[in-house]
């Protein structure tokens, strides 16, 4: 699923790169949202059975 | 000013993404507070319910053609706004991966149970920029003309479940039980403040609001209450008190028992579909919000770029928020419920309270 969702943001970075240049708030905020969806599923795939937010906070509350 | 959308719409849009909770969530979750008596709490919780409509529409009458965003500039100044909207934005942003979650959840309960929940995440993409690709008011207008025929549906369930009913389910209720279906009704609060939605998308409603839509808004609440306490009376009243307590889908099981004169049988498939409806539309109206509130907090003229960074973060936040039923029972219960009973009421009321003491002020700049 990575290599997809990577292929669709450098498609929506190509067919929307005018209005992606066109102001520095609209770059910095598809890049930012990018490397955070990314980085969320390069984790995935490195750790695909690390412990859900859920799961810690069971086990701390109870 | 464009009026893309009606006060109606939006009603009948907040009764229909409640019907999943509804059915899904609440009967069990009264049932475990308040055991038998469960069925007393929607009329607690349609005391306060009556009170955050009231300020959604005093907010809407104030602020003829604001958005919660505007509103809040107008009352709260630029720097909290933005705070708050960013609080907004988090919140929606883990209703919405809760909801993927809970979907998938359910349709692997009831019909594939082998499944992947990747599969049930990839299809529900797909639906969900389908749906939204068509535009706000499709998702709006499926909900208006579907509702009808689920009310017809349910209505339907409850006259064929008459029979079943044990009436040593249901009663004695005694005033000792009354504080825990006061605390039960929290459950249903934090389902039924969904209503703010409306002061999210208020600037498409244009200036004009009629009585006869504030109308819609009370009656969608009507029957929000109405659905809560027919579906709570039957659970329980068919499956009992401990064992709706103790199920993960006690309204699907009780439905299973379901039969029209002994003919028309296996009516839990019905439910799993409007449950499933009514998730999607949930799913497609919290991605809306989510870019909604990205566009206030950044000032954004255009969103097109949004949608594919934001399917990824929300794909794999929904493996990060819970990875089982068991975990987001508990997530929702510990957590998401508090959390939502401070976005929908706390924060409100509170705007609603700043609306009457700066009343005079606003009045002046009309």
């Amino acid at each position: 699923m990575i290599y997809l969702f990577a292929i669709s943001i450098i498609y929506t970075l190509i067919k929307n790169k005018d209005q992606l240049l066109s102001a520095k708030r609209n770059l910095f905020l598809f890049l930012f949202l990018s490397v955070i969806g990314l980085a969320l599923g390069i984790v995935t795939i490195l750790n695909p059975y690390f412990p859900s937010i859920a799961m810690l906070l069971e086990k701390y509350m109870k | 000013m464009n009026k893309e959308l009606s006060l109606r719409q939006i009603a009948y849009m907040f009764v229909f993404i409640s019907i999943s909770p509804i059915i899904r969530q609440l009967p069990r979750a009264l049932a475990s507070e308040a055991g038998r008596s469960a069925y007393i709490s929607p009329f607690w919780s349609a005391i306060a319910m009556i009170l955050i409509t009231a300020i959604v529409l005093g907010l809407l009458k104030a602020f003829p053609g604001f958005n919660l965003y505007e509103i809040m500039l107008q009352l709260a100044g630029t720097f909290f706004t933005k705070i708050i909207i960013l609080g907004y934005l988090l919140w929606i942003m883990l209703s919405l991966v809760a909801k993927i979650n809970i979907y998938s959840h359910t349709l692997q309960f009831t019909l594939m149970p082998q499944t992947r929940s990747n599969f049930f995440l990839i299809t529900l993409i797909v639906l969900v920029s389908y749906a939204l690709l068509r535009g706000i008011k499709t998702v709006f207008r499926f909900s208006e003309f579907t509702l009808g025929t689920i009310l017809v549906l349910f209505i339907i369930l409850f006259l064929c479940a008459l029979p079943k009913v044990r009436p040593d389910y249901l009663l004695p209720v005694s005033t000792i039980h009354l504080m825990d279906t006061v605390r039960a009704s929290k459950s249903i609060l934090a389902v039924g403040g969904n209503i703010i939605i409306v002061l999210f998308l208020a600037d498409k409603l244009g200036i004009s609001i009629t009585t006869k839509q504030k109308r819609r808004v009370w009656i969608g609440v009507l029957i929000f209450i109405l659905l809560n306490f027919f579906i709570t009376l039957f659970t329980i009243g068919i499956t009992g008190a401990s064992l709706t307590a103790n199920l993960p889908f006690p309204f699907y099981i009780t439905v299973k028992s379901i039969s029209f004169f002994n003919i028309l049988e296996r009516f839990e498939v019905i439910v799993t579909l409007i449950c499933t409806l009514s998730d999607f539309i949930a799913i497609c109206i919290f991605t809306i919000l989510t870019i909604r509130c990205l566009e206030w907090l950044f000032q954004l003229k255009e969103k097109s770029f949004l949608y594919a960074p934001l399917i990824t973060i929300i794909y794999y936040l929904t493996f990060y928020v819970s990875k089982t039923q068991f975990e987001f029972e508990f997530l929702y219960q510990n957590v998401i419920l508090y959390i939502n009973l401070i976005f929908q009421y706390a924060i409100p009321i509170l705007l609603g309270l700043l609306c009457l003491i700066k009343g005079k002020k606003i009045k002046k700049q009309y």
